[in-house]
């Protein structure tokens, strides 16, 4: 065997990923400056939306979790066909889309985004497309509550950064429970954890309707718009939406997608005239009835995503690391003081917290990344201070007369560190090494924060959308498993085969 | 072609060398003997540069080095002890062979990588350097599968294939199992008799009496005393010598 050989190879695969990660930084979009030419060259609107406990808005066909239904879906359809191009979902959190609007991740953002006075601050919004309500609902034995004003004291749940939390927060008084997905709610009240849920009426309508141990509680409250953000200087952008929506109405065709989602009612009148046909309604009921095979292609598509995130980010972490060990070991000042506050701040900070940062902190500063970039430089610089951990041990574990032996034969110090001593703290780290790789696939699920739908955030929207939090479980915990497996019998191999030989 | 002038070097704290002054001529070798801690390992690790000292000079070749006392040497100083190190080869007691290279990677690693030598003719020397200490077979073996002995040879093969001027050895006998000691020493008595100049510290007095031109006696830092082995191992002139050599010829 030729053991400065895998080096090479190692080495060149290193830097051939090295490049790669490089070019992604490149060809990361910039912001056209019309958004409505944009649209129209690249033939795609690129809608801004969460699909994950979207229903009955946005959400996953049960019959073929890879396509998004919702009635937002057949409006944005609507809206594209009259641009004359395709829509395409930007998946990114629902409370994030008007920031991840206003960076540019997408052209508009539609996903029953209520008209209030600060978000009109932010960003322009079209005419309302649909007038909502607010919907108590409760346990079907609840006997005190019987509108919003039994509250007081109550434990009551809703949606992060809604019309609905403001009007519970107004009232004084009420325990407000805040949660950052609509299905929750529901299943925290079905099971006693809340008193009661104020919520949009079409969510009301979709999850808690059909839930045979919940009921509405009183008629319902508030009233306000949905309306399709979009960005300020987009002025033609809206004009044009606005005339859109304008002439869905006129026809017909928006109120036949309301109810085809059961969401028509009276206050519709104020927004509509003519009305339209019914059908191709799915019901929570058939979603929590589809086969479980019909969710492979999907779970598979995330499975294959969190590889690729995985091996590129473990490709920075590894080089990256390599850099930082040389700086601090063999650099001098001020390059080992910066190496080893690079260390200790990546090692002392949450991955989390390193994330929302990068994606959501940086733009604030002009620096815009793709999620995609994101989330690799997110996990290999978080790794990479792992990483330089490792080497500096195997280094460290090589014996000090190795470099005295290269040194006396005439080799630089670059020659023997590059020469002797790497190759040996290789060997030493490498198990190490393959067992953070392990730790990095899992860890690659947090990227599911800054819009990237990987594994993680396929089953979460999956789950949501189904209810079948317990067998998707499952099925991914098992898929992660398939995966991370062979990775931990080669660590174990390797660590055999470094024990066998002595050093 | 080795002088020292004026050594003061500080090793943990305590003044070690308190200026030491020593000539070496071409094709000499000096023996160094003393009890363990009494500085004859520092001080071969002072002329080829892995040891820095605080005062004095040291010539090499022409090639001065001065009191290097940095914490980081500048550029000049570290040319300078690499060129001494080129003519310079050093065996340690610990072997020291690189484990993840062969017999052969070992000895051919630094004629390529320092003098950009051609790489067949390099592993047609190193052939014939194994086949000078006997273990040419072993040549694609790596260190861990050879006895002690043997690693040291090859250690000395790896420090002949640079072709330097002279040899420092330090200890090279002193981790090895007692039935091993011979091949060692006779690989560098052939040494000796080709006129390497050649600098051995060592405990194998046997040995120092037999190739020694010159034999120089260490103790806490000080020479008390240098002469033809003759007359330091019959007649010492100083009670210290005397002391040391009852002590070591006892065993």
């Amino acid at each position: 065997m030729n053991k400065s050989g895998w080096m090479k190879n190692f080495l060149r695969v290193l830097s051939l990923c090295i490049g790669l990660s490089a070019l992604l930084f490149w060809v990361a979009p910039s912001r056209p400056a019309n958004t409505l030419e944009k649209i129209q060259k690249s033939g795609y609107l690129l809608w801004g939306s969460d699909a994950e406990g979207g229903a009955p808005y946005i959400f996953p066909d049960p019959k073929d979790p890879s396509k998004l239904i919702g009635f937002e879906v057949d409006l944005a359809d609507e809206i594209a066909r009259e641009l004359g191009v395709r829509p395409k979902q930007a998946q990114n959190a629902w409370d994030s889309l008007v920031p991840a609007l206003m960076r540019g991740d997408s052209d508009i953002a539609m996903n029953g985004i209520e008209i209030t006075p600060q978000r009109q601050k932010e960003v322009l919004f079209s005419e309302p497309y649909y007038i909502y309500t607010e919907q108590l609902v409760v346990r079907k034995d609840e006997e005190a509550i019987q509108g919003v004003d039994d509250l007081k004291g109550k434990k009551v749940g809703t949606l992060s950064g809604t019309v609905a939390q403001d009007i519970l927060m107004n009232m004084g008084g009420v325990d407000v429970k805040i949660y950052a997905g609509q299905v929750e709610p529901y299943e925290d009240l079905a099971i006693g954890r809340l008193d009661a849920v104020l919520l949009d009426l079409p969510i009301a309508a979709y999850y808690a309707k059909p839930n045979p141990k919940l009921k509405y509680a009183g008629p319902p409250v508030g009233e306000g718009f949905y309306g399709i953000a979009i960005r300020k200087g987009d002025e033609d952008l809206k004009k044009r939406i606005d005339e859109i929506l304008d002439k869905l109405m006129r026809t017909g065709r928006l109120k036949a997608i309301y109810e085809k989602w059961d969401l028509w009612n009276e206050q519709q009148e104020k927004l509509f005239l003519k009305a339209g046909g019914t059908e191709g309604y799915v019901s929570l009921e058939e979603s929590k009835k589809a086969p479980v095979y019909t969710f492979f292609p999907t779970l598979l598509k995330g499975a294959g995503i969190t590889i690729f995130i995985s091996f590129v980010s473990m490709a920075l972490a590894v080089s990256l690391g390599l850099v930082l060990t040389l700086m601090r070991l063999y650099g001098g000042q001020p390059l080992s003081g910066i190496a080893t506050g690079y260390i200790e701040i990546y090692r002392g900070t949450p991955l989390l917290i390193q994330l929302y940062i990068l994606y959501y902190g940086l733009p604030n500063i002009g620096i815009s990344m793709n999620p995609l970039t994101a989330a690799f430089l997110g996990l290999g610089m978080n790794y990479a201070a792992y990483e330089a951990e490792l080497y500096r041990a195997g280094i460290s574990a090589v014996p000090k007369g190795q470099m005295e032996a290269a040194l006396s034969l005439g080799m630089t110090r670059g020659t023997a560190v590059k020469r002797v001593i790497l190759p040996q703290a290789f060997r030493i780290a490498l198990p190490g090494v393959t067992n953070d790789f392990i730790a990095l696939f899992k860890d690659s699920s947090l990227v599911s924060v800054i819009a990237m739908v990987e594994l993680t955030k396929t089953y979460s929207i999956l789950a949501a959308s189904t209810l079948r939090f317990f067998e998707l479980g499952l099925i991914v915990a098992l898929l992660y498993f398939a995966m991370s497996y062979p990775l931990s019998l080669l660590a174990r191999r390797l660590e055999d085969r470094l024990k066998r030989s002595k050093r | 072609m080795i002088t020292v002038r004026g050594l003061h070097k500080y090793y943990e704290g305590h003044h070690l060398f308190k200026g030491i002054d020593l000539d070496i001529k071409k094709g000499e070798v000096v023996v160094f003997i003393g009890p363990s801690g009494s500085g004859k390992s520092t001080f071969l690790r002072c002329i080829n540069g892995l040891e820095y000292f605080q005062q004095g000079e040291i010539v090499v070749n022409g090639i001065e080095l001065h009191s290097i006392n940095r914490l980081r040497p500048d550029r000049k100083d570290l040319e300078n002890i690499r060129k001494v190190r080129l003519k310079v080869g050093m065996v340690f007691q610990q072997f020291n062979l690189f484990p993840h290279m062969t017999v052969l990677e070992n000895i051919i690693e630094a004629p390529l990588q320092v003098l950009g030598a051609d790489r067949t003719v390099t592993i047609e020397q190193a052939r014939s350097l194994l086949r000078r200490i006997n273990i040419e077979r072993k040549a694609e073996s790596y260190p861990e599968e050879l006895s002690g002995g043997e690693q040291q040879r090859v250690a000395i093969a790896r420090a002949l294939a640079m072709k330097p001027e002279a040899m420092l050895f330090d200890e090279p006998t002193s981790s090895l199992d007692p039935e091993m000691v011979g091949e060692v020493l006779s690989v560098i008595k052939d040494l000796v008799n080709e006129g390497m100049t050649t600098l051995i510290a060592t405990h194998e007095m046997g040995f120092a009496r037999e190739v020694a031109d010159r034999v120089v006696v260490f103790d806490s830092g000080d020479i008390i005393e240098t002469g033809p082995p003759g007359e330091i191992f019959t007649h010492p002139k100083t009670e210290r010598t005397r002391v040391f050599l009852s002590r070591v010829l006892k065993r």
